[in-house]
């Protein structure tokens, strides 16, 4: 293999296995928006807790007071994160999205989740102060070779985790009776209601689902990025990015864009630099608000006039 | 004449302040109080009176920061020119902005204004030959040299934009961005033309952000890309929120609460920027009118 060809082949990897931590936050966001037109503002907070819950649980818990080996310390904690995530999601749902539900308007809950993401950031700095942790992941030492293309096995674990993650989304979207409720209620919420579904607990089904997606992904990211009460934040900007370059609420379009992001990020580091990634995103973002507003995979919509 | 009256009563009570509260600390926070009711006042035109969900402020207020300081430090300009080109500059960039805010509406606006402003603040940290990048700019000296003398400037600028404002709400333009407000397809058949008011208001709204901005480094002394990171968009809708949007007085009295009730708060550490983010999701969800809200209600 050419140095080229290598190099392409090895920026593509880790591409990917960036776009799908990418996705597994974005997917969260995208949800809630498909069910409920809302943006979760404090999403980029409940990958933060997610990935301290883990640091903690994998640390702390799993590997000093049960004796567990490293390897099987961490996928622990990666339940832990994903089960904060949904207790979060309960939270997040009686507190702001259910009260001003019936209220129909766009601007109060997001600015409200934008008060909770304040809140939450704030009390992790309490916690935690704004030294990063060293979360070192066992997956991550293990190193895998292919000719010349290196990758790590927490980028194996990573994509075979969002895969995983995202199989089972899909079935349960698919398959299950609640998945298709769901889909009635993202459809045409009073319908869905007239049919015997109760569309609060379908709404708020969906933002623990999205929640535990986003611990789930803050456990996955702990050991990739600086660890520090700020660090959901600046991921979940990307993933806004992501979800509006997918097309708000379609769930296929956020995964192609996230793989798309992953990608471009990992060739930006490569012949750009590390510091113009978000400069990168975003340009790409606003270009497409110009030229396709809808998203890449544009779904028909009617809007209330 | 009871709004003449309102007015007389605010410029004295503007005037009295620095006296009534004497330590150096104190006058300093007051400087701080004026900067925060003009950026304030500026996001209220946009998302209370257009109800434009504008994420993008801190971005205006990088703008009048950082090109007042380039201006003057590098380029050695007199600060006023200086100012004013940095407040043209960031209303043309207003309009620029709206050339995206004009075509998109609730969430998608509120993104990619989020995603203009994380472009500004990445090119602060980026274009070092220019910015000083994260290293950041130091020693720059304020218009005037006291901190009292500093607060006169801007508590009287502020009283000239509010004036301002508050003439240019009542006035038809008022109803027009109202109208927008309210129902924009309404509006549009009625031959309101929503994109150029909507344009108008941000570059307004860019403008006098942009003005509070021209201030901000002097009063500092350094600029550093952190002070214009996307929290500060995130403030200053608190400040428009918890005060009560879409009416004048509404954002001022929130901008006066959110910057002394923090320093209140000082001696609970880190807890005190929590109050931001508690107050914020309380008033949205107990008291969607803000403060003003509740003094109406009696």
């Amino acid at each position: 293999m050419s140095d080229l060809a290598a190099l392409i082949a090895q920026q593509s990897i880790n591409g990917v296995y960036l776009g799908c931590l990418y996705v597994m936050v974005a997917l969260g966001l995208t949800l809630i928006y498909g069910v409920l037109n809302q943006i979760n503002f404090a999403h980029a907070d409940f990958v933060t807790v997610g990935a301290f819950t883990a640091f903690f649980a994998a640390t702390r818990l799993g590997t000093k007071m049960l004796g567990l080996p490293d390897a099987a310390g961490y996928l622990l904690s990666l339940f832990f994160a994903l089960g904060i995530g949904a207790l979060l999601g309960l939270a997040i749902n009686a507190a702001v999205f259910a009260p001003l539900r019936e209220r129909g308007d766009e601007l109060r809950p997001l600015i409200a989740t934008i008060g909770v993401s304040v809140l939450l950031e704030n009390a992790q700095l309490a916690l935690f102060g704004p030294i990063p942790y060293q979360f070192d992941s066992p997956f991550a030492r293990e190193t895998i070779r292919f000719g010349r293309i290196f990758f790590t096995g927490q980028s194996v674990l990573v994509v075979v985790v969002s895969a995983l993650a995202i199989g089972a989304l899909y079935a349960f979207m698919r398959f299950s009776f609640w998945g298709k409720a769901l889909r009635a209620v993202a459809q045409d919420r009073e319908t869905a209601g007239l049919m015997g579904i109760n569309p609060g607990l379908l709404i708020g089904l969906t933002i623990v689902i999205a929640s535990a997606l986003a611990g789930m992904a803050g456990a996955l990211l702990g050991p990739v990025i600086v660890l520090t009460p700020f660090a959901g934040a600046s991921v979940v900007v990307k993933a806004f990015a992501i979800v509006i370059i997918g097309g708000f609420g379609n769930v296929q379009g956020t995964i192609i864009a996230g793989i798309l992001v992953g990608i471009i990020e990992a060739f930006t580091v490569q012949y750009l630099g590390s510091g113009l990634i978000d400069l990168v995103v975003f340009v790409l973002l606003l270009a497409m608000l110009v030229v396709r507003p809808t998203g890449l995979i544009a779904e028909r919509k009617e809007e209330n006039v | 004449m009871r709004r003449w009256a309102y007015f007389g009563i605010a410029i004295a009570l503007v005037a009295a302040a620095p006296w009534l509260i004497a330590t150096p600390y104190w006058r300093g926070i007051l400087v701080l109080c004026a900067m925060n009711v003009l950026l304030a006042l500026g996001l209220n035109l946009v998302i209370g009176y257009t109800g434009q969900l504008n994420l993008g402020q801190s971005a205006f207020f990088a703008i009048g920061a950082y090109a007042t300081t380039i201006l003057v430090k590098t380029y050695h300009w007199n600060f006023w020119l200086a100012a004013g080109a940095a407040v043209i500059g960031a209303g043309v960039l207003g309009l620029a902005l709206a050339a995206f805010a004009v075509r998109l509406r609730g969430h998608y606006l509120a993104i990619a204004s989020l995603g203009f402003a994380v472009i500004t603040y990445q090119v602060l940290v980026n274009w070092e030959s220019v910015t000083e990048g994260v290293r950041g700019i130091y020693g720059i000296l304020p218009p005037v040299p006291s901190t009292v003398g500093l607060y006169y400037l801007i508590a009287g600028i502020a009283l000239i934009v509010y004036w301002l404002m508050d003439n240019l709400v009542r006035s038809p333009v008022g109803d027009t961005l109202r109208a927008i407000r309210e129902d924009e397809v309404s509006a549009a058949s009625l031959g309101v033309k929503s994109a150029l008011w909507k344009a108008f208001a941000f570059s307004v709204g860019a403008g006098v952000a942009a003005l509070a901005g021209v201030f901000y480094p002097g009063f500092v002394g350094t600029l550093v890309p952190d002070a214009f990171n996307i929290i500060e968009s995130f403030t200053m809708m608190a400040m428009v929120i918890v005060g009560g949007m879409g009416t004048m007085i509404g954002p001022v009295i929130g901008a006066v609460v959110l910057t002394f009730l923090p320093e209140l708060l000082r001696g609970f550490g880190e807890l005190r920027l929590m109050v931001y983010g508690l107050a914020l999701t309380l008033v949205v969800l107990f008291m969607p009118g803000g403060i003003v809200q509740l003094a109406k209600r009696k």
